[in-house]
């Protein structure tokens, strides 16, 4: 691999972030001209120059004092000692903190999730391939056109509502004490797979579903190519053809699909998790949405987008060693 | 009069042509249905759910007077507000779909054509914009500018062409490099001539495609910020009826159809609009093999919006 091409790959990550950084900053004071006034609204009973003085303390507690370009200054130097400040919460903690208390609950129902559906979707795409125009084959395509034409939110709610208090199978809304009395123990494991049920079922299906037709087209597409036949032709067993050549090559597509997809299984699925009121990221951003707390929020946008643009160079650097075809960094 | 002329004819043919594709006239039908139901709202309507004073006991049982029952908030006529949310669903759909076909393609059409620093520049951004989560982006700025559709619609324009621009411009440099565009360009065509004729043409079907398609995903978007209560608070939405119904407990007490309801009102309405994309893609690329133009653009225009919003939508098919 080209070294010149990968320093200038990972300075061109660089300048994304910063220009993503520098968004995430101004964006809250494009429209917000005082924050301070926002968060104590003038009270009658007081005098201009106490309730100035009070708007100067906020300031500073919160880091908003000095002209807006010292502030993001004050706010790159944090972020690159890795700080990204502190909420507006009562006891100002640290948005890091709060970040990383949630991220692992997000994650569990976002990996388990993710790994059902490829398991899932391989399995029944390469049935589907293989047995192409049969009724499987049918059904899969019309499960496909329902499922991207419903949201996930609404399969959520059908879910909760029918698995959870028809039959009451799975509980449709998440138990309090499931964080504060989670202890690795077997049994509050055994608890968190039970309360994770519904969320990742509901996100599933579709997944599923479009999964599977996407290595169903993929695997159709390759079976046609000429090394498959050269393969057929030579006397390599049937099943042998499928795992090494037409898999191999059908998967790749879904594999750098992942780099992308991080981002997504970091943010976590926020309508879901606000449903079934799961203790992750997404509801984390939501609170902080509704409690104006700016810091947080833009703590969640950067790391997000941060984790995304370190995923998308990995596998852009690594896809050379995925497809033996392709080589990085040369010219075509 | 004559250039009206003609594109008028170019679009009752290609209509007509829709029309006799077996999944267009699915799409076409189902469109047809629900813009009339979005106009004459206030006559099927049997109540107007904007009205304070039309309100009954709430969550009413389906009965005759009131067809789907009211709602569990606030009483309103569940079937009427079905049919008022009908407007705010395939308003800002198409106006996004509209805005963003032309933002894309304008954009697609310069950076693949103009090259240079243009294209330097708008690829950059493109990376930028892909990389930043959009529903969290969209919260934010609705909680910094207000919660309103004209804001919504501006966000998912802002931050919706990239995928199209992408795709335009990839088209365009394939085109650029075919043999009568070089002639065209070797017998003095101007650059603005050649994007006219040659260039503009071949893209406007993608263009039309990828229309259909991000009216979809627009919608169903919308469904999802509606339902997180980004929307405006005082219009009428699927969205909207959907949280005040999980909100108001119509689960814990078994009104399932206030449920049903919104769900099945924004099924129709991107089943058609997807119905539409795919039967314009079979017209316009006859020879698709294997993975769908179509599909992808759909994933890629849906990713944009609702990575987050919609994870489950996921297509493996890059």
């Amino acid at each position: 691999m080209n070294k010149y091409y990968v320093i200038k790959r990972i300075f061109y990550t660089l300048f994304i972030f910063a220009v993503v950084v520098t968004l995430c900053f101004f964006i809250p004071r494009l429209g917000v001209d005082d924050p301070a006034a926002r968060y104590y609204p003038a009270q009658g009973n007081m005098s201009d120059e106490s309730y100035e003085l009070i708007k100067e303390l906020t300031r500073q507690q919160y880091g908003l004092d000095g002209s807006t370009l010292s502030q993001y200054a004050r706010y790159l130097g944090g972020l690159i000692r890795g700080d990204l400040g502190n909420s507006y919460r009562a006891g100002s903690p640290k948005v890091w903190d709060l970040m990383m208390e949630r991220l692992p609950w997000t994650l569990v129902l976002s990996v388990s999730g993710m790994l059902i559906c490829l398991f899932f979707g391989i399995v029944i795409g390469t049935h589907c391939a293989m047995k192409r125009g049969s009724w499987q084959d049918r059904a899969l395509m019309n499960a496909s056109t329902v499922t991207t034409a419903l949201p996930a939110f609404f399969i959520a709610l059908m879910l909760a509502y029918f698995l959870g208090f028809k039959l009451e199978l799975f509980p449709a809304y998440t138990d309090q004490n499931l964080v504060s009395s989670f202890d690795w123990s077997l049994k509050s494991i055994g608890r968190v797979a039970y309360n994770a049920a519904l969320p990742i079922i509901s996100t599933a299906i579709g997944g599923i579903i479009g999964n599977a037709q996407g290595i169903r087209n993929s695997v159709i597409a390759v079976t046609g190519e000429k090394f498959i036949v050269t393969a057929r032709a030579k006397g390599v067993r049937r099943r042998r053809v499928l795992y090494r050549h037409v898999l191999r090559n059908a998967l790749l597509p879904v594999v750098t699909g992942f780099g992308m997809s991080l981002s997504g299984l970091i943010g976590g699925s926020v309508v879901i998790e606000q449903i079934f009121n799961w203790h992750g990221m997404g509801t984390l951003y939501l609170e902080a949405n509704n409690t104006n707390d700016y810091p947080l929020m833009m703590g969640i946008m950067i790391f997000i987008s941060g984790i995304a643009l370190a995923a998308n160079l990995v596998t852009d650097l690594c896809y050379g060693l995925l497809d033996p075809r392709v080589t990085v960094g040369e010219k075509q | 009069m004559k250039l009206f002329q003609k594109s008028f004819g170019g679009i009752a043919g290609f209509i007509g042509r829709i029309w006799r594709h077996r999944q267009g006239r699915i799409g076409l039908i189902l469109l047809i249905f629900l813009s009339l139901v979005a106009i004459f709202a206030p006559l099927i309507a049997p109540y107007d759910p904007y009205d304070v004073t039309q309100r009954a006991d709430k969550g009413l049982a389906p009965s005759l007077e009131h067809p789907l029952g009211t709602s569990i908030t606030t009483g309103q006529d569940v079937f009427s507000m079905l049919v008022y949310g009908t407007r705010v669903s395939l308003l800002v759909g198409l106006i996004t779909g509209i805005a963003i076909a032309l933002l894309g393609s304008v954009l697609g059409v310069a950076a693949g054509y103009l090259g240079g620093a243009v294209d330097m520049l708008l690829m950059r951004i493109v990376d930028v914009m892909i990389v930043i989560p959009t529903l969290p982006l969209t919260i934010l700025i609705t909680n910094v500018f207000g919660k309103s559709y004209v804001v919504i619609v501006l966000v998912f324009v802002l931050f919706g062409w990239t995928g199209l621009a992408r795709t335009v411009r990839s088209l365009v440099l394939r085109l650029k490099n075919a043999d009568y565009v070089k002639s065209a360009e070797l017998a003095g065509a101007g650059r603005w001539y050649v994007m006219k004729t040659h260039i503009l043409p071949a893209v406007s079907h993608l263009v039309i495609m990828s229309t259909a398609l991000s009216c979809a995903g627009i919608m169903i978007a919308e469904a999802g910020l509606s339902f997180l209560g980004l929307g405006n608070p005082t219009a009428i939405s699927w969205g909207k009826m959907l949280a005040d119904a999980q909100s108001g407990g119509s689960m814990l007490f078994g009104q399932w159809w206030t449920i049903i309801a919104p769900g099945i009102g924004i099924f129709i309405s991107v089943f058609a609009f997807m119905r539409l994309g795919l039967a314009i893609e079979g017209i316009v690329n006859p020879c698709m093999k294997g993975g769908s133009d179509a599909k992808r653009l759909l994933k890629h225009i849906r990713g944009r919006y609702l990575d987050e919003v919609l994870e489950s939508m996921e297509d493996g098919a890059k």
